[in-house]
């Protein structure tokens, strides 16, 4: 036995040095192939399609969910359509640069791009300058959720399609609001009592705030009934025709973000010049800030507030009916003359599948722009959600009324932020309300 | 192994492990340098193309401005020439580049624009003091289309008079088509930075690219962790300086070049980075090569290590098995020596003991036969002396005997004489001899035989006697007297229903041998004691002989003995049951089929169950005398009346005499008894003399026996016996004999002997004188013929086939009786071959002689 072992050695050990000369003159071979053209055919590669959108500035070693949950679904288009999708982006560097939504606007009046992410505003006013594509047609909207349908119709076309719906809440240091034995607050009054004694605690600015985001409060309280009654469109009409005015519905609001300012709970100055998350964001990680406002997402993302160092609940603005969901519909939209317009429209068929959703939404545990989709949230999104199941919310915008409201209240509110009285923030509500009634009759 | 073997084998090992490693050292170090001096001109080959391909991207941007300031001048100049310079303006189109073309005319504050605005130069700014070909040109701004644009400023010049100012807006995309498409297969990043705002105004676009930082200086150094300050500060420097900068620094944990390109003097710069890894690509693969064929080589190398070693391994294995070899062989050699040696000094030995055992009785013989003749007038003295003369020369005689059977076991030439026999016979001539040998020395001689089925077997009778003779001998030899001597002849499980298996056991109580003598009992020349200081005497011969002839036999002998407690000797014979029918006829013929076995004995009476049921003869036991009566009594009162009491002479309370003695006066006064004994059957003989209508029949139980003795009983032979013995101890008286000898001395002996016992002899010299003589005799003039058998002219056997081929009444019935030294049995063989009638082996025995040569002149008769 042990004789045939050792044979069997030997023979290995030959085969191993066959095989090794073997190796040797096989890499000696210097032949080539036949005669042929070496350039590579890029034909294949050439076809593009350009989206702009956002970006953010950079934070090493931080995973964006959000977004890696979209390239996903774009490299999923990349594979299925046999093309490259390439990004631009813009960000401001700074509150006295263009803002995402002027850069955008004047890259789709010029029809720079191929599809866009919009902002609601962005949305109503390029979908009334008629500069968006008609997205009626396309497969994925069959599956589309109402609130979507309806927030992003302008002038029966529906112009704009999100990957989720965006829900904006009141992000709380449940902790702290623990320390101090306070219940998180339902209604404005409650909300103005919690920022008392925060204050009288010590904590310096109860609310982080930034220049784009404090509408909601606004949007909260002016909608709370218009939405939750059972008189909306009616409602909705009688703004249309400037028989209503927004500056109505929106005082209440706008008078509680004075009050906040005046009393200190919000700190205006530096808010004014905050961008969304980077500037307020580092207060509340750091647990000197009690209360943020931001959308969903943002929640589950590590640039945002993904990871933090305590119990942390997403719920809803203080209205009148209790906390309150806001939602500003944005979306993604097609230039009318997009300059590769029918692969755009197979791009956006395949990332707003209900198979790239699901994928997206189990990606960033949002919730989905399909109904045939469910959400699966993390336990701080859970009172959030629940509102949400009980279709209690508010829009932020709604291209069913006539003036555009998420841009618009959110410049006004930077005026007040600037140091506008209330009266003169109405004011150029009214006027914007009434350019707009004007524009519809028109 | 030993350990110096060891300590060998790892003085070998480690110098050879020492120079792998050595080798796998140097080679590695070499590998190693040239690898890195691969990889470090690789690297600087890599950095200057680098800065090419750089130094390529600058001057096509540079050329481009170039192109563009060189068109906004001609354009600048056509405006001179133009009368309405505003209107040419309004109706220029913009195009993939030129988005926007102002005029300012001299003076004003505001002019005239393409996109049909007013334009003024508020929102740019030229406080950088860049140029292009002499143009000014603004910082970077993002403009109405929501994109990164600059714009070059032209004096419009009539003659030297500058009328207006022309602005052209250029868009940094426009660079996208003349930037790389693939730079460094994609994994280099390359964007267009404004130097003074550091603002990045083109970005690389696609997947994966919004992981970087695209904002601006500071976002690029957070995205890739570029955050030394002290070299933030000296890009900066660089880049205020409108210097190149190139360095080293880790993006996302690999090795990378950031590289810093200044274009046109610094107004923009080409900023990014490139692992080294992908400018290194070739030199990667080199190395990998290098360190394949590196690899492939040193497993070459190993395998010829391994095959060396294997070698090497092989020839020790092989030189060590030629050492055992040796060494086997020599120690091999050694034994042989020292078994010669032994050999050489047993025949030594035995020579010298051959010299005194030959010596003792040939001195006796001389010694006698000088005092013979002193003392030849007195008789008594002659009577002693001749009797003494024979005993020494009758030892010497078997001295020969032995010897010569020895001689003829080792040379192979013992030929076995196969032939029916019976145990009967075996064990009554062993009996025979043996037993006044044992009462000579007062010993008891005990025979039992058990378990036998067959008492006719095949086999060589005389060889298995001589086996018995020798154990037996040997024991009465070595028991002192007064001791014991068990014979068994015990009957084991058959293997084969054609033979019978059986065990000889001579066992004895003597003086027992020592366990260094036990292990060469068997082998020739050695004795218990030496010869010289031994009184007992023989030749050393014995179990030699012993064993030779149970091997030859098939069969195994064994012993076992302890000093001064005796010894046991077991024979182990496996011998073949004869054909035919058991002689059944016989008893019916006799009319017993239903015996009695009286005997305090199991075993016994078990035997001659075992026998007898063979005959179809029912034999029923009785232990005791009172038993047997009882059994007697109820057969008779059954009316199955016992035709014949076998019965133990001695038996404890009532013995054999008085239950034969019951018997008669209860039973029956006819029914045949006989006595079974062990005894001298003389003093038995005395005993039931009384008794009517029995007789003795010796122990052990024989079928043969048993059936002699009915015979006898019914024939009354007892008389016919003793006329036979007289018969055969008759006197030779008046036999005239023909006695072909050619030895004189023999002849004289022969003729004196014969003369003594009233024979004429008539004395030839050879067979042919022996066959002529016969031939002239008249018939019936010689009785018998005593034949030599080597003889010159004609031998024996030849004469002995002349005289049986003669033409004449007498040549085939006259006894011719072989005397020949020539006693083995094969002579005996020839002897009978030849025509001859019996065969007596030289020197003669007288009474032998007399005996043959009464009997075979009567079966003549």
């Amino acid at each position: 036995m042990e004789k045939a072992m050792k044979r069997g050695v030997k023979r290995i050990l030959a085969v191993g040095l066959a095989g090794i000369a073997v190796l040797a003159m096989a890499s000696c071979s210097t032949k080539h192939d036949l005669p042929q053209n070496l350039i590579a055919d890029d034909e294949a590669n050439s076809k593009i399609v350009n989206v702009f959108g956002p970006m953010e500035k950079s934070k090493p070693g931080v995973d964006n969910v959000s977004r890696t949950a979209f390239d996903i679904t774009v490299s999923m288009a990349e594979e299925k359509l046999g093309l490259r999708v390439e990004y631009r982006t813009y960000t401001a560097e700074n509150y006295q640069e263009k803002t995402y939504d002027d850069v955008t606007l004047d890259r789709v009046r010029n029809n720079m791009d191929d599809f866009y992410l919009l902002n609601p505003d962005c949305i109503q006013t390029l979908g009334e300058e008629g500069k968006l594509l008609d997205l009626s047609d396309l497969e994925c909207t069959k599956n589309l959720r109402d609130v979507v349908k309806a927030a992003n119709t302008v002038n029966g076309k529906l112009v704009a399609i999100p990957q989720e719906i965006v829900v904006y809440g009141l992000f709380v240091n449940k902790d702290m609001f623990d320390r101090y034995h306070l219940e998180l607050p339902n209604t404005p009054e409650e909300f103005m009592e919690c920022c008392r004694v925060f204050k009288d605690n010590g904590v310096e600015t109860p609310v982080g705030a930034n220049r784009w985001w404090l509408e909601t409060f606004v949007f909260a309280q002016a909608f709370a009934d218009l939405y939750n009654g059972e008189n909306t469109q009616a409602e909705i009409e009688a703004l249309n025709s400037g028989e209503s005015k927004y500056s109505d519905y929106m005082r209440p609001g706008f008078e509680f973000l004075q009050e906040m300012i005046d009393k200190g709970y919000i700190d205006a100055k530096a808010a004014y010049t905050y961008e969304a998350i980077e500037g307020e964001g580092p207060d509340f990680m750091a647990q000197k800030t009690p209360i943020v406002m931001a959308y969903w997402a943002a929640a589950n993302a590590d640039t945002a507030y993904g990871k933090p160092d305590f119990e942390m609940q997403v719920i809803g603005f203080p209205s009148s009916r209790g906390q309150m969901p806001v939602v500003p519909i944005t979306g993604y939209a097609i230039g009318a003359e997009a300059e590769h317009l029918e692969d755009t429209k197979k791009v956006l068929d395949v990332i707003l599948s209900d198979e790239a959703m699901k994928l997206y939404s189990e990606t960033n545990r949002v919730i989905p722009s399909t109904k045939n989709v469910e959400v699966d949230c993390i336990p701080a999104l859970e009172p959030l959600n629940n509102k949400m199941e009980e279709n209690v919310y508010v829009l932020a915008s709604n291209a069913n009324m006539k003036m555009e409201q998420w841009g618009n209240v959110c410049l006004i509110v930077r005026d007040l932020l600037n140091g506008a009285t209330v009266d003169e923030c109405m004011e150029k509500l009214d006027r914007i309300q009434e350019e707009a009634v004007r524009k519809g009759t028109e | 192994m030993s350990r110096k073997q060891k300590e060998n084998r790892k003085d070998r090992g480690f110098p050879l492990i020492f120079s792998i490693v050595l080798v796998f050292c140097i080679l590695g170090t070499v590998v190693f340098s040239v690898a890195r001096r691969i990889s470090a001109e690789m690297s600087s080959s890599a950095i200057h193309n680098l800065s090419e391909s750089l130094g390529l991207v600058k001057g096509t941007i540079e050329a481009i401005l170039n192109q563009e300031a060189e068109f906004q001048k001609l354009i600048a100049q056509e405006i001179t020439m133009i009368e309405d310079p505003e209107e040419f303006i309004r109706s220029y189109k913009k195009n993939g580049t030129m988005v926007r073309i102002s005029l300012i005319l001299e003076g004003e504050a505001e002019g005239v624009s393409n996109v049909g605005e007013t334009f003024s130069e508020e929102g740019l700014d030229f406080s950088a003091g860049k140029s292009i070909d002499g143009l000014l040109v603004s910082q970077s701004y993002l403009n109405s289309l929501g994109t990164w644009a600059y714009t070059i400023k032209c004096p419009v010049l009539r003659g030297e008079e500058e009328i207006a100012a022309l602005y052209m807006e250029y868009i940094y995309d426009s660079f996208d088509e003349a930037l790389p498409g693939s730079f460094y297969n994609g994994k280099a990043m390359l964007y267009i930075m404004d130097a003074k705002s550091e603002r990045l105004v083109l970005k690389p676009k696609g997947m994966g690219e919004r992981i970087a930082g695209h904002l601006n200086l500071q976002d690029f150094y957070r995205a890739n962790d570029i955050m030394e300050p002290e070299l933030q500060a000296e890009v900066e420097a660089s880049i205020n300086t409108g210097k190149n900068i190139m360095f080293y620094h880790d993006i996302r944990e690999k090795d990378s070049l950031i590289y810093m390109w200044a274009v046109n003097d610094g107004g923009i710069y080409l900023i990014g980075y490139v692992p080294i890894e992908a400018i290194q690509q070739e030199g990667k693969a080199v190395n990998q090569n290098i360190i394949a064929v590196v690899l492939v080589m040193l497993v070459a190398f190993l395998i010829c290590c391994l095959l060396y070693y294997l070698n090497q391994r092989q020839q020790n294995r092989i030189r060590r098995e030629r050492e055992t070899e040796r060494e086997i062989h020599n120690k091999q050699l050694a034994e042989a020596l020292q078994a010669a040696q032994i050999a050489s000094k047993s025949k030594t030995t035995f020579l010298s003991n051959m010299s005194h055992d030959i010596r003792t009785p040939m001195n006796a013989i001389l010694g006698f036969t000088t005092l013979l003749a002193k003392d030849a007038e007195n008789p008594a003295k002659v009577r002693e002396y001749t009797r003494k003369i024979t005993a020494s020369g009758q030892h010497l005689l078997s001295l020969i005997n032995d010897v010569l059977d020895v001689s003829k076991i080792e040379s192979g030439k013992v030929v076995l004489t196969i032939g029916e026999f019976t145990l009967n016979s075996l064990v009554s001539s062993v009996d025979t001899i043996i037993r006044p040998m044992a009462n000579a020395r007062n010993q008891s001689f005990d025979v039992t035989v058990t378990g036998i089925k067959h008492e006719h077997l095949v086999g060589d009778e005389t060889r298995i006697n001589q086996i018995l003779i020798n154990l037996l001998s040997n024991a009465v030899k070595y028991t002192p007297k007064g001791g014991n001597i068990w014979f068994r002849i015990i009957g084991l499980p058959q293997r084969s229903s054609q033979y019978e298996h059986i065990r000889i056991e001579v066992e004895d109580d003597g003086y027992g041998m020592t366990p260094e003598y036990l292990e060469t009992i068997f082998e020739a020349f050695t004795r218990a004691e030496n010869s010289t200081t031994n009184k007992v005497q023989g030749t050393g011969l014995g179990m030699a002989i012993t064993k030779n002839i149970v091997e030859l036999m098939g069969g195994s002998i064994e012993v076992s003995s302890e000093v001064d407690k005796g010894s046991i000797f077991r024979v182990e014979l496996e011998l073949r049951i004869p054909d035919g029918q058991a002689d059944k006829e016989f008893w019916e013929k006799s009319g017993i089929s239903r015996i009695l076995a009286i005997d305090d004995d199991r075993e016994i009476c078990e035997n001659i169950q075992m026998l007898m049921k063979d005959m179809d003869v029912a034999v029923d036991t009785a232990f005791s005398g009172e038993e047997g009566l009882l059994r007697l009594q109820e057969a008779v009162g059954a009316g199955q009346a016992y035709q014949m009491v076998l019965l133990d002479w001695k038996m404890p309370d009532m013995d054999g005499i008085e239950t034969a003695k019951q018997i008669r006066c209860t039973i029956s006064d006819t029914l045949p008894i006989l006595f079974l004994t062990a005894y001298d059957g003389a003093d038995v003989e005395d005993e039931i003399h009384h008794v009517e209508n029995t007789g003795i029949l010796a122990k052990p139980f024989f079928v043969s026996t048993f059936k002699e003795k009915i015979l006898e009983m019914r024939a009354g032979r007892k008389a016919e016996h003793t006329e036979e013995e007289t018969a055969a101890h008759g006197s030779l008286e008046g036999l005239h004999l023909l006695v072909a000898e050619d030895n004189e001395i023999n002849a004289e002996i022969l003729s004196e002997l014969l003369d003594v016992e009233g024979a004429i002899c008539e004395i030839v010299e050879n067979g042919q004188l022996a066959v002529a003589r016969f031939e002239r005799a008249f018939e019936g003039e010689f009785d018998a013929v005593l034949m030599d058998v080597q003889m010159p002219v004609m031998n024996g056997y030849e004469a002995s086939r002349a005289i049986r081929a003669l033409k004449r009444g007498d040549a085939s019935k006259i006894p011719i009786i072989a005397m020949t030294a020539n006693a083995f049995a094969e002579d005996v063989k020839d002897a009978l071959d030849a025509g001859m009638n019996v065969h007596i082996a030289k020197p003669i025995d007288m009474a032998l002689l007399k005996k043959t040569l009464n009997q075979w002149i009567q079966k003549r008769n």
